[in-house]
């Protein structure tokens, strides 16, 4: 049944005026109309229906496409900041559209709209089949919904239901834990961002799934002084978590004395010792460096355009046989976690590089089938506007047997990165990534806090040279962005010894 | 392109219906237009999109207090539930004495007369805007040390501002902008390097020519191949303007005023010090007819104009919104959106003459990575380029890293190129700095 859009205004314009009084957090879904899943939200909400669905994907092959899919994604994302002493400012972002593509062989046309009328709908449809000029008309099969497998986030008590009032105790918590840390803190920025995205795929070979994702996220940036010297400590929680999660998993008190604390370490931290020496990662943030690293030169379209350093050493060895590296989408309430990608496909735990051999690539849909192996469910996108490309989720390092103050003890003289800004990758496999803070380390010991370090190297020198990894595990909390296109991920490693790295910096 | 009238009704009844709601203050903005991109490889158009797009923001100030609020649904029921939503949730905010909507002031340059729209590039088919994409790659590919394309690609945006706020502020400008470019990767298989060019412009006259492009990137690449890394030491570094630029880019953001009135910069506190050498003026010109940041007016309505950030060396301004502008006691300076059109001034010496003049150092054309903290104004980078000796380019280097302080960096500017050009928000000319610690072997 198709509801009529014109009611529908009139009737949610009238329950806006109660809803507003009553509840002073989202109240999209609005107590009369709550929709368990995606496909129910685009049908009552916008008059989406399954019928419209069907006629989109004909006529975006109505020239000659081989492959249609319609993206329908509603977002309701929320910010609140607290900053000298009071919350400042709250946001609130609404995001709805579609994204229609359509695909000819290596080929993709792609339009977008944020009106959800047919004809808007029809318009995109219309430039997405522009791809294509010729071919023979493809069947569209019949849509039938397909559940996903597995539930990896934590929908108990989402955020999108928590009220301001309750999120404002969370960032107080945070920041009055940092501005206690040390008289020397002077500035605390702490910021809440979460959202709930619906998300629904139809394609012409008559898919249909929906998921509805959860994302939280509480940030912390402290800035500390002495005199004229300032230093900066960031810390960051969170994932496709619950409200429960941060007063069991992380507490905002944990949260803002780390990011205070590195603040003050920074205040005496000297520069780093630049050149080519031994370096260890600690296993808190180092995942950055995986993911830099080989994480992207294993995504399959840099290697099915044989633009990756990796696109021809599939089954050959390419790091020490202590590495082991592999991307898990299902792993429950991480903050890459997908129960389904942004193309429908249901994930699975991808081996990447199994004892140095490597082993696998991270796939979407058109890189699958042009590569012919198939999809692992790594296919995501920013958002409506913009097509799918194959990305990692959570991309880890295994653990393995060394004792992590073994590790350091093993070192004569080299450097230990801690905390990380961030880090990037060109195809060609040279990487750069930049240390916030850590150490040098002298006789097997770690002695002088350093700030400011950049760690470069080229992927198939660095993989060789890991000769020690360790029996712990940190996860780094991150969003990727590749090709204009943002998306949350984790990157996780142990602790990490590495015989030979450039480290950069100051002297 | 004719302005949509019903997007200006719409930003005014928004504003109307908010004040009726409770709120003090309201500010509307809408962006409504059109992208288009082509990116094409070996030949072959790999992908197309085209689409209409539109976004509308609302800021609401209640007792001093701010909630925004954005949405790209613009159905009447949502924003009008967003606006509702957001006066309850300003309520339970605290009050900022600062909060506020900037003082209304004449908007008197017009759009008309800063050049920032094309009707050509809004004319301009699709057919020859890959055919451009196209031509650019084909270029590069003839070329027999170019290993492979990483993609070429044209795009356009068609875009109007709407904005009105409750201090009876509505007016609304439209732009264009288009692009063309490639990225290339070169050198041998296990030793790749990639580096590209690309071109923008508000109009289609002003965008450079597919040969001009292709040859640019070319040399751009070509030029690396065979990098080795050098030993580490401190030498005087040339850069380009791609990567004078890329410094100012950093400058933008220590003189941004909500990192300076968070004390997030080295530069806090220090307006009217000397920071620079004499010879070094840094300006944010917002109102150069056809610059790419150039606009009648900012995101908060806040007319554009000519700023001194940097006077021989002395510290004059920063870059201010109308929030960080109150909370430092100063006037918005039309930067909502941060940097218009910064730039080092151009200065007299040849590109080729700061070369010659350096015994041994690094040109720099390239870098990679996100070392440059604001706070200290400490720089720490992935680095390409050449090798210099005896004032020649001698051979490429990669797999360093550089390593400076800005605030040091910008009492070193020892020469300054006289090949200034404004194709991007940020820009700078060729410069010699004295000294940066490069990290090699």
């Amino acid at each position: 049944m198709r509801a009529d859009r014109r009611d529908f205004l009139k009737k949610t314009g009238s329950a806006v005026a109660a809803a507003s009084t009553a509840s002073l957090w989202p109240d999209l879904l609005l107590a009369e109309e709550v929709p368990t899943t995606a496909e129910a939200l685009f049908e009552t909400r916008f008059g989406v229906s399954r019928g419209d669905m069907g006629r989109l994907l004909s006529l975006a092959l109505g020239k000659g496409g081989e492959f249609a899919e319609l993206f329908f994604e509603y977002k309701i994302a929320n910010g609140v900041t607290m900053e000298e002493d009071i919350v400042k400012e709250s946001s609130e972002r609404v995001s709805l559209g579609v994204g229609i593509r359509v695909l000819k062989g290596e080929q993709t046309g792609y339009g977008y709209t944020s009106d959800l009328t047919f004809e808007g709908m029809s318009q995109a449809a219309r430039t997405a089949a522009a791809i294509a000029s010729e071919g023979g008309r493809v069947e569209i099969a019949p849509l039938r919904l397909r559940a996903n497998a597995l539930q990896v986030y934590d929908l108990e008590r989402p955020f999108a239901e928590s009220s301001l009032s309750s999120r404002m105790i969370l960032l107080r918590q945070t920041y009055d834990a940092a501005q206690a840390y040390h008289p020397k803190i002077e500035k605390v920025r702490v910021s809440l961002r979460d959202e709930i995205q619906y998300v629904l795929v139809a394609n012409s070979e008559g898919l249909l799934a929906s998921d509805t994702r959860p994302q939280v996220r509480l940030i912390a940036s402290v800035t500390a002084a002495d005199g004229g010297n300032r230093s900066t400590g960031l810390s960051t929680a969170g994932g496709r978590v619950g409200s429960a999660f941060f007063s069991s998993a992380r507490t905002p008190k944990e949260l803002g004395r780390e990011a205070a604390e590195e603040a003050i370490v920074l205040l005496g931290a000297v520069s780093p010792r630049p050149g080519d020496q031994t370096v260890v990662l600690d296993s808190g943030q180092s995942g950055v460096m995986i993911h830099e690293a080989v994480g992207h030169p294993l995504e399959a379209d840099s290697n099915r355009k044989k633009r990756s350093v990796f696109w021809d050493k599939l089954n050959q060895t390419v790091a020490n046989p202590l590495v082991t590296i592999y991307d898990d989408p299902t792993i429950a309430h991480f903050r890459g976690s997908h129960n389904m990608d942004d193309e429908g496909t249901l994930p699975r735990k991808t081996m990447l590089i199994e004892k140095g051999k490597l082993v696998g690539y991270l796939q979407d849909r058109l890189s699958a089938k042009l590569m012919k192996m198939s999809p692992s469910g790594h296919g995501r996108r920013d958002g409506f506007e913009n097509v799918p490309l194959p990305r990692m989720a959570n991309t880890n390092l295994a653990r393995g047997e060394s004792d992590p103050e073994q590790i350091v003890r093993s070192v004569k003289r080299g450097f230990f990165a801690k905390t990380y800004q961030g880090g990037m990758v060109q195809p060609s496999g040279k990487f750069t990534f930049s240390v916030n803070m850590g150490y040098l380390i002298e006789d097997g010991k770690l002695t002088a806090p350093v700030k400011n370090a950049t760690l470069i190297g080229s992927i198939l020198d660095v993989l060789p040279e890991v000769t020690m990894v360790g029996n712990d595990m940190g996860t780094f909390l991150g969003t990727c962005g590749k090709g204009g296109q943002s998306a949350p991920v984790t990157a996780g490693t142990p602790t990490l010894k590495i015989n030979s790295m450039t480290v950069g910096g100051r002297s | 392109m004719m302005r949509d009238t019903s997007l200006t009704g719409l930003a005014e009844s928004l504003v109307a219906y908010g004040t009726r709601r409770g709120a003090d203050q309201v500010e509307v903005a809408i962006r409504a237009g059109s992208n288009f991109s082509a990116s094409i490889r070996e030949g072959e158009l790999e992908t197309l999109v085209e689409a209409g797009f539109r976004e509308l923001e609302v800021k609401l100030i209640v007792d001093q207090k701010v909630a925004t609020e954005a949405s790209s649904d613009l159905s009447e029921a949502t924003l009008k539930r967003l606006i509702d939503n957001g006066i309850g949730r300003a309520r339970l905010s605290g009050a900022d004495p600062f909060a506020g909507l900037p003082e209304k002031e004449p908007v008197k340059v017009r759009a008309e007369a800063l050049d920032i729209f094309d009707e050509a590039v809004v004319d301009m088919s699709p057919e020859s805007k890959i055919a451009a994409a196209r031509r650019v790659e084909a270029i590069c590919l003839g070329d027999k040390r170019i290993r492979r394309s990483m993609g070429a690609g044209f795009g356009t945006t068609i875009e109007t501002l709407y904005l009105a706020n409750s201090n009876g502020f509505s007016d609304a400008f439209r732009q264009t902008a288009c692009s063309n470019g490639v990225y290339l990767q070169v050198g041998e298989p296990d030793n790749l390097i990639s580096e590209g060019k690309y071109d923008y412009s508000r109009n289609l006259e002003g965008l450079r020519s597919p040969e001009d492009i292709a040859a640019e990137a070319i040399d751009r690449s070509t030029r690396l191949i065979g990098a080795r890394k050098v030993p580490t030491q401190n030498v005087p570094v040339v850069l380009e303007p791609e990567m004078s630029a890329e410094l100012l880019q950093f400058l933008a953001s220590c003189v941004d005023g909500r990192g300076v009135y968070r004390k997030q910069s080295f530069l806090a506190d220090r307006i009217g010090e000397r920071v620079a050498g004499a010879n070094v003026n840094v300006w944010d010109d917002g109102l150069m007819p056809g610059a790419p940041g150039a606009k009648p007016f900012d995101r908060e309505g806040v007319p554009l104009r000519k700023t001194a950030v940097i006077e021989k060396g002395v510290l004059k301004s920063f870059l201010l919104d109308s929030y960080s502008a109150r909370k430092l006691g100063m006037k918005p300076t039309g930067n909502g959106a941060g940097p218009n059109n910064l730039y080092l001034a151009s200065g007299k010496d040849s590109p080729a003459d700061i070369i010659g003049s350096v015994d041994e150092g690094l040109l720099l054309t390239g870098s990679i990575g996100f070392g440059a903290v604001p706070t200290t104004g400490d720089i720490s980078r992935g680095a390409f380029g050449i090798w210099i000796e005896g004032g020649e380019l001698a051979y490429p280097v990669a797999g360093i890293t550089i390593g400076a302080n800005l605030g040091t960096l910008l009492q070193q500017v020892e020469m300054i190129g006289d090949d200034l050009d404004h194709r991007r928000y940020v820009n700078g000319p060729t410069i010699k700095v004295a000294e940066m610690t490069i990290g090699g072997t």
